[in-house]
């Protein structure tokens, strides 16, 4: 049941708004530990946690109203200059900012948060008194940990009740005795509570490491979400099932809307515009004056609709740079972990893009990011003997190029070494001694998306576990996107993920067998070729091709479908896909069609994603070609023979 | 003085905090609200004129609400406003701030719809004493 029962929509816009603001807080901290007396920063950290207090309140979330009010506290000296931040604080008061994450958790379950550890409280409170110092407390402490922290309890207990808990709002202040002891005559009246809440007992204790977390513990805390993604291809069509199951609000800029709404009301206008014409027309008046406003009418809609189509996708569309927020502090904390010194920088966080695929590129970018603070970046030892500086810089960007949003995770790591890579992946048995020979360095390179490839000889707990890349890539595909790596030994490695506008709209390839159109996504498809019999070879009585020295195996879509081959086929889809390329093998091929998905809810052909109409009216399938091939790998390859059954004169 | 029709200004960073104001204060009765994110951006649809009272938060970037309210203070048109400062913190020393500064009334978050309407009580009470 949920503890929030009336205040659903409240709470919801606080975990949006908070949740945001934590991000926002995060990133500050990663920033004020490389400038740690900026008193704006500490002012801005400050507010965030003093607004998400104020909101906690009004949700009766007692617990998070007191560690925010400690850390606010901490905050209040230091930016006052009565405290300097120390290492130990700044390790406390990110525990503190992970803790407040954990209870926005509870809250988005529903629940009230649990009190926050005592241990993180009782270091708070020694901050805030300036007792926080490593080593000089220890000795000063000869009373144990359970008898020093009940005592520091009970000296708050006085303090916090006056600040927080006024569920009613009696805050027990006579104002108006205040008011007039302020600007009159009397003195102040007993009514006024001597509330001094900065004057917090401080319990010593000696201090504990806070760093013992382990990395999956650091990412888990920072995202809050789904601790795992199991790796499996689910079509092009497969976000509206995830989509369903999530949060499904979104915050809107009003103007927007507007957009929105004056299009479709000039769209209405165009449309009565039509039905007028239309009388006119089946009454008989087909004069040029009727047909030229026909014309202008019909390409006032085109263009109407497509701005419609334009300021609904924008209305889903958000900056990224709510996602890129959250890495700052995930690749500090990676970074720390692991004793190396990395700063992620960011840019183009402005850069906007479908609400849908933020949620789904949030553990993609972190494996890319803790696969290049772990195995990008050089230890610092390695750095120095480089002749590199000891600080490494993971970079972070967003862009839209056309109509795709380009993401780049660059470090200027050691790079990739592709002898190395081919050796690792013939020696755990994913390549043949065959294709380890023939592979050129970017194929090389994308050997790390196979699943059960791991590359870091010593497996750390941070990435290595050969569970990462692999989910990367289909992650990325299900989003209809690609990711390519760039390598130079020890410059450094960059991951770029390109991800269409939309997912909406599907750009897709129509082919034909026969007269029957099909369409396949186009980020699959690498080239068309003809296919042409002196290229064909027999390799282990399957059809192949050799496409500039990578013998591919060519399966034909008829196969595929289990349809009989009545046409040769005469040109071969180049597709391209995590786990394998391969020519599909197709009569014909029609163009590229911007394609509107429509999901087929209650009958779902094996093999087919959906459906859509092309421009002419016709209905097309459209085929989830990795459900296609898994269901008939085996006799979707075709030999030699049959694939060119009447060019056998020809070839021989 | 207390009209259904009032015009009301929330003035506060945290859009969810003014959306818990905006709703009290439907509790109350009153449903003309306008919002404003900061001092600033309060001060001058303020200038607008056409606002009967202000509830404004403390601590706001740009423009904090003590600085809200010495602008409103001195401004011939909005001096006689009524203010209303929302803060988290029952400290003495910002109560006192806020009554030097001549905040008409001081509540602490959180607060209920009964609070509020007590503390606009109040305000309202005492402005028809003096007017």
């Amino acid at each position: 049941m949920s503890d929030f029962a009336g205040m659903e929509d409240l709470l919801q816009d606080f975990l949006i708004e908070a949740g945001d603001l934590l991000s926002g807080v995060d990133n500050k901290l990663v920033d004020l530990e490389r400038t740690p007396n900026d008193t704006g920063l500490l002012n801005e950290i400050f507010r965030g946690f003093h607004t998400i207090k104020g909101g906690a309140g009004f949700l009766n979330a007692t617990e998070l109203v007191t560690l925010c009010h400690l850390t606010e506290n901490l905050f209040d000296k230091l930016r006052n200059a009565e405290l300097a931040i120390t290492p130990d604080a700044m390790d406390v008061i990110l525990a503190a900012t992970g803790a407040v994450r954990d209870m926005f958790n509870e809250l988005e379950r529903g629940q009230q948060p649990s009190a926050a550890d005592p241990h993180l409280i009782s270091q708070l409170k020694l901050a805030i008194a300036g007792n926080l110092v490593g080593g000089a407390s220890k000795p000063a402490a000869p009373a144990p940990v359970p008898a020093a922290a009940p005592k520091a309890e009970t000296a708050l207990v006085p303090v916090a009740p006056v600040v927080v808990h006024h569920p009613v709002g009696d805050d027990g202040i006579d104002w108006y005795a205040l008011y007039e002891a302020v600007t009159g005559v009397s003195p102040a009246s007993a009514g006024v509570p001597a509330a001094a809440p900065a004057a917090v007992v401080a319990a010593v204790e000696p201090s504990h490491d806070l760093d013992g977390k382990s990395a999956d513990d650091i990412i888990k805390a920072a995202i809050g979400r789904r601790a795992s993604d199991k790796p499996g291809y689910s079509g092009p069509t497969g976000r509206r099932e995830v989509e369903r199951t999530r949060d499904n609000s979104i915050r809107v800029d009003t103007s927007r809307l507007d957009q929105v709404l004056n299009l479709s009301g000039e769209i209405g206008l165009t449309k009565n515009r039509l039905n007028a014409l239309r009388s006119d027309i089946l009454n008989g008046r087909s004069d040029s004056e009727t047909l030229h406003a026909l014309d202008v009418a019909v390409s006032q809609l085109d263009l109407l609709v497509s701005d419609l189509q334009n300021a609904v996708m924008k209305t889903r569309m958000q900056p990224i740079g709510r996602l890129f927020q959250k890495y700052p502090r995930i690749a500090r904390d990676l970074a720390r972990s692991l004793g190396k010194d990395v700063e992620l920088m960011l840019s183009g966080e402005e850069t906007e893009i479908d609400k849908t695929m933020i949620e789904d590129l949030s553990d993609p970018i972190i494996h890319l990011i803790r696969n290049a603070v772990d195995h990008g970046v050089e230890p610092t030892h390695e750095r120095l003997a480089a002749g590199k500086s000891d600080k490494s810089v993971v970079r972070l960007e967003a862009r839209q190029e056309g109509d795709h949003i380009v993401i780049i995770v660059a470090d200027d790591g050691r790079g990739m070494n592709a002898e190395r890579l081919r050796a690792k992946a013939l020696e755990k048995g994913l390549i043949t001694d065959e294709e380890a020979n023939t592979m050129d360095e970017r194929q090389s390179y994308n050997l790390i998306f196979l699943p059960g490839f791991s590359t870091a000889s010593a497996v750390s707990d941070v990435s290595g576990r050969g569970v990462g890349m692999d989910v990367v890539k289909t992650n990325i595909q299900k989003l209809n996107g690609t990711i390519d790596i760039r390598s130079t030994q020890g410059k450094g490695t960059t991951f770029i993920i390109s991800l269409p506008l939309t997912l909406a709209i599907l750009p897709v390839l129509v082919v034909r067998l026969a007269e029957q159109p099909f369409a396949v996504p186009l980020s699959m498809v690498r080239e068309i070729l003809p296919i042409e019999a002196q290229h064909v070879q027999e390799v282990g009585g399957r059809a192949t091709m050799v496409v500039r020295g990578e013998v591919l195996p060519i399966y034909t879509l008829s196969g595929l479908l289990g349809w009989p081959q009545e046409h040769v086929a005469e040109y071969g889809v180049l597709m391209q896909t995590a786990e394998r390329n391969y020519v599909l093998a197709i009569d014909s091929f029609a163009g590229r069609e911007d394609a509107v998905i429509k999901s087929l809810d209650a009958f779902r052909p094996k093999g087919v994603a959906g459906v859509t109409t092309l421009s002419n009216g016709q209905i097309v399938l459209i085929l989830d070609m990795k459900e296609l091939l898994g269901s008939s790998a085996d006799q979707g390859g075709t030999t030699r023979k049959a694939l060119l059954r009447d060019r056998m004169p020809v070839a021989a | 003085m207390s009209d259904p029709k009032m015009k009301f200004l929330v003035v506060d960073d945290f859009s969810t905090m003014r959306r818990i104001v905006r709703n009290l204060l439907k509790e109350l009765g009153y449903t003309n609200v306008d919002e404003a994110e900061d001092g600033a951006v309060a001060l001058q649809k303020l200038q607008g004129g056409g606002f009967d009272f202000v509830v404004t938060d403390w601590n706001m970037p740009n423009m904090t609400g003590i600085e809200l309210l010495q602008a409103i203070r001195a401004s011939s048109a909005l001096k006689d406003l009524p203010v209303l400062m929302i803060t988290a913190e029952a400290k003495k020393e910002n109560i006192i701030m806020a009554a030097q500064a001549g905040a008409s009334g001081y509540i602490v978050k959180p607060f209920t719809a009964a609070t509020l309407s007590e503390k606009m009580g109040k305000i309202f009470e005492k402005m028809g004493k003096a007017g």
